[in-house]
């Protein structure tokens, strides 16, 4: 075997595996071949169908938009490791060198590139992409809710900008925080070399990526009119656009399997001599019990779509009432992966956090039992409280009572996470650095999300807020208030690990203020609009509402400035920010204590650990 | 405060919360908590009844209450994360050096053990307030229902049409009688629609070929407005009517006129 060298990756020189078809395939050749396969399955399907039938042309959308997927993946060199396999060979070490980005530098972000720091910077670029483009689509929405009387988009438009907005921010905010820091930072964290399957890490990358232009396809094909939960039978009854979104779940549930596999792995079996499972850092085991949720979860996902699908297609009937399907069927499975999704979400974000105050406050992070306690105990509960989204569905009413008692159950776990945030924040003198404003924002945040998350879960006060704005605001203030804060904090405080230098402080701090201020006043809006009931997803609204939705707009305009600043200080610092130390935050875990570039195999000798990570402060008898 | 500064706690457990509620720092932490406690007081007894239509129903009324009192009852355990988060804020170091270490606490026994407690607590009263009311509404209902007022609720894209069975007459505007129960049935003619009288309080989704049953007990006059809770579709936010609940003497004539004209509403 090839000895690796542990110098930076771009400064040696690049492998030169003998007529490898490898070196010469790339991001380009994966898309030439996906729009070859795309449209040579929609011109071979299209021929001799009645494409006047909408089933027909479902049957060549959907197919075209998995064939693309599959051409890529082909295009790009995904299968290339195991077709060798199937012919009883591997990859030669010159090719798994060349695969690991030895010698390339920019080159590599565009390839199959194994190297779990490549994939960590593609997902984050990505996650940047998917909420520039969610975030576009929030501030039209609430650019025609601004005033009554829906005078910037259509209906049909605007059904879509709710659908759309709201796929690619859940599919965004399922990977903010374990894609770009599960990938590149928590390998390092627990002193692996890399993640146990460096080639299916690439995998879930590029399969993601090929289910973005499917989503996108969605615009051209007259939107979806669903939002995205995507209910039957209006799935059924819905265009062409539809098939996009059918097709991106389909994708999506793959990436997401793959890399819940792999990440698991990987804390399970790869961490360095002397990590005990109580010397794990909390990102780590918050992240690995995130996508350990989500292993079932997204299956599910998968399953209802396309269950969807063959009723579009072949009229299979899973979810048509009149010839014995259910549309509760739908609802079911649908929030079976929903509502523990919504965790898979928040737990990550709220680890990366707890990861942080130890650093700032200069303290032990408080009971870590209680952190993996309130961990696993939202983890164990989400699988039991789907129905709460069905209250008002009129299915099993009879159940009604015992959702709400495992719903509100949760409060219990979701407590022990405050506890061990303030416990860390208590008797505390914090280094108000950009990544410790986000604790605090986080706190005022979640709290408030979490508060009326009990409302919610009461059936009775469900009665009248199911379905209204009220919703709407609650779970903004968990996934956006409460997950994303946490993400953002969590890329203020390891950009200096993944760029090599510091994320700009001014522009950070003028971003986190209009974020958050902007924040608070748009979804204060938004529940002065809820609790005078007005319905969620609507294009056009009674005046009764006009001053809640003016509010809840200028808000959204702040974070919208906001969120341009911190894009416009993540470039900018990226280019020619400060050079940034090795260890600039004094913290305690691995991740800082190799240099920046990282080496090709992260550590020169492998890291040996006699401690958790959180040995600060003085001794108090 | 220097590294080397060791603090000694009192020794008997008496002793130690005397200390701590003399403290300093706890008192200005208490101070704090009473300020964002009072903040959420105010929200719940204040802001919810403000932005809350008027109730016409007992459930309705139901809701509210659980708005405003579960507010209330949450706000001293608000104050707490608050004040803990406010106090360490304001305390805060800057510049480009690190501060210098805090207080080694790694775990708190006690601590944990009143939060834990006091959030499981919470809960209980949560759930069980919760399932009262749950359970006083589908007692009432069972009771009520033969002497109720049936209203057939449909659901199409995208409008609603109500059909009083006892009285013989179609109509798109949602009219009832005060203090006389009502049972809706409710089923779509296409995809899923969610029948929700605001005022009334109560809500349920219209299902294709499957009737949901909901019911309401009027205690006030007043209008209705009735809107669609679930994405429908195209015209969705225009999917809506009014209605009032009426006195009997009102409500009587209305169904007169409408059966004047053919039983179907003008």
């Amino acid at each position: 075997m090839t000895t690796l060298s542990h110098a930076p990756a771009s400064s040696r020189p690049i492998p030169n595996p003998k007529k490898s078809l490898i070196t010469k395939l790339n991001m380009g050749t994966g898309m030439v071949l996906g729009i070859i396969f795309c449209w040579g399955t929609y011109f071979a399907m299209k021929a001799g169908r009645d494409m006047t039938d909408s089933h027909n042309v479902n049957k060549v959308l959907l197919m075209s938009m998995l064939a693309w997927s599959l051409g890529f993946l082909i295009g790009i060199g995904a299968l290339i490791g195991p077709f060798r396999w199937l012919i009883g060979k591997d990859l030669t070490d010159e090719e798994q060198l060349y695969l690991a980005g030895d010698g390339q530098g920019i080159s590599r972000y565009f390839k199959y590139c194994t190297d779990h720091k490549v994939v960590g910077i593609q997902y984050l670029v990505g996650v940047m992409t998917l909420l520039g483009v969610g975030g576009t689509m929030a501030m039209m929405i609430r650019t025609n809710l601004a005033t009554p009387g829906s005078h910037f988009v259509t209906p049909v438009v605007y059904n879509s900008l709710v659908g759309l907005h709201g796929i690619t921010m859940i599919i965004a905010m399922i990977i903010v925080a374990t894609g770009p820091f599960g990938n590149y930072i928590m390998p390092i964290m627990i002193g692996a070399a890399d993640m146990a399957f460096p080639r299916l890490n690439a995998l879930s990358w590029w399969v993601l990526f090929t289910a973005i232009p499917v989503l996108c396809s969605a615009w051209f094909l007259g939107g979806i009119p669903t939002g995205w939960t995507a209910y039957a039978p209006l799935s059924d009854q819905a265009g062409p656009g539809m098939n996009a979104f059918l097709a991106t779940i389909i994708i999506f549930a793959i990436s997401t399997a793959v890399a819940g596999m792999n990440i698991t792995t990987t804390v399970v079996a790869m961490r360095a001599k002397g990590m005990k499972w109580n010397r794990v850092p909390i990102f780590v085991i918050g992240a690995t019990i995130s996508v350990a949720l989500a292993i079932p979860a997204f299956p599910t996902f998968m399953l209802a779509m396309i269950q969807t699908a063959l009723d579009r297609t072949i009229a299979t009937g899973f979810y048509d009432a009149s010839v014995g399907g259910s549309g509760w069927l739908y609802a079911n499975l649908f929030w079976i992966m929903g509502h523990p999704e919504v965790y898979v979400i928040l737990i990550p974000g709220v680890a990366a956090l707890m990861e942080i105050a130890p650093v700032f406050v200069r303290k032990p992070l408080f009971s870590f039992n209680a952190a993996i306690a309130g961990f696993a105990g939202i983890a164990g509960l989400s699988v039991l409280v789907w129905a709460h989204h069905m209250y008002m569905s009129g299915w099993m009413p009879s159940l009604n009572g015992p959702f709400m008692v495992t719903t509100e159950f949760i409060s219990v776990p979701t407590g022990l996470l405050f506890l061990v945030l303030i416990g860390t924040l208590w008797r505390g003198r914090p280094w108000m650095k950009l990544p410790m404003l986000s604790v605090y924002a986080f706190i005022w945040d979640f709290l408030i999300g979490g508060i009326t998350g009990i409302y919610l879960s009461d059936v009775p006060a469900d009665n009248y807020l199911h379905g209204s704005m009220y919703v709407t605001a609650h779970f903004h203030y968990t996934l956006m208030g409460a997950a994303l804060t946490g993400a953002i904090g969590g890329l203020a405080y390891w950009f200096p690990k993944m760029t090599g230098r510091m994320l700009n402080e001014r522009g950070g701090y003028i971003s986190f203020w209009f974020v958050q201020i902007g924040f608070n006043v748009l979804f204060l809006g938004m529940f002065i609009a809820g609790a005078e009931g007005q319905p969620r997803r609507v294009a056009d609204y009674a005046h009764l509402f006009a001053h809640a939705n003016l509010i809840s707009t200028i808000g959204a305009y702040s974070v919208g400035i906001g969120m341009l600043t911190l894009l416009w200080a993540i470039i900018h610092s990226w280019r020619s920010g400060k050079i940034a130390p090795m260890n600039p935050w004094g913290a305690k875990t691995l991740e800082w204590t190799v240099p920046y570039p990282v080496p090709l195999v992260n550590f020169d000798t492998p890291p040996v650990v006699t401690s958790d990570p959180y040995g600060y402060g003085r001794s108090a008898k | 405060m220097s590294d080397h500064e060791v603090e000694v706690l009192p020794p008997t457990p008496g002793a130690r919360v005397g200390a701590f509620i003399k403290r300093k720092d706890v008192a200005q932490t208490f101070w704090l908590g009473v300020f964002f406690t009072a903040v959420f007081v105010v929200l719940g007894l204040w802001a919810y009844p403000k932005w809350m239509p008027v109730a016409l129903t007992k459930q309705m009324q139901a809701n509210k209450d659980i708005m405003i009192w579960f507010t209330v009852i949450s706000a001293p355990i608000a104050g707490v994360v608050l004040a803990i988060a406010a106090k360490s804020f304001l305390n805060m170091h800057r510049g480009d050096t690190p501060p210098e270490e805090g207080v080694a606490i790694r775990t708190n026994t006690p601590a944990v053990i009143i939060w834990t407690a006091t959030s499981v607590v919470f809960v209980i009263v949560a759930i069980a307030w919760g399932l009262v009311a749950l359970n006083t509404d589908s007692a009432a209902a069972t009771k009520d229902a033969p002497t109720a007022l049936v209203v057939d609720v449909t659901g199409s894209q995208w409008a609603w049409s109500f059909y009083y069975p006892e009285q013989k007459i179609h109509s798109h505007v949602l009219n009832i009688p005060v203090n006389r129960p009502v049972t809706f049935n409710v089923v779509s003619d296409d995809v899923n629609h969610s029948f929700w009288p605001v005022q009334l309080g109560v809500k349920v989704d219209a299902n294709r070929l499957v009737t949901t049953t909901v019911e309401a007990d009027p205690t006030a006059t007043g209008p209705i407005d009735v809107k669609c809770a679930e994405l429908c579709g195209l015209y969705h936010a225009y999917m809506e009517t009014s209605g009032e609940v009426q006195t009997p003497a009102d409500f009587a004539s209305w169904v007169s006129s409408v059966q004047a004209t053919g039983g179907v509403q003008q």
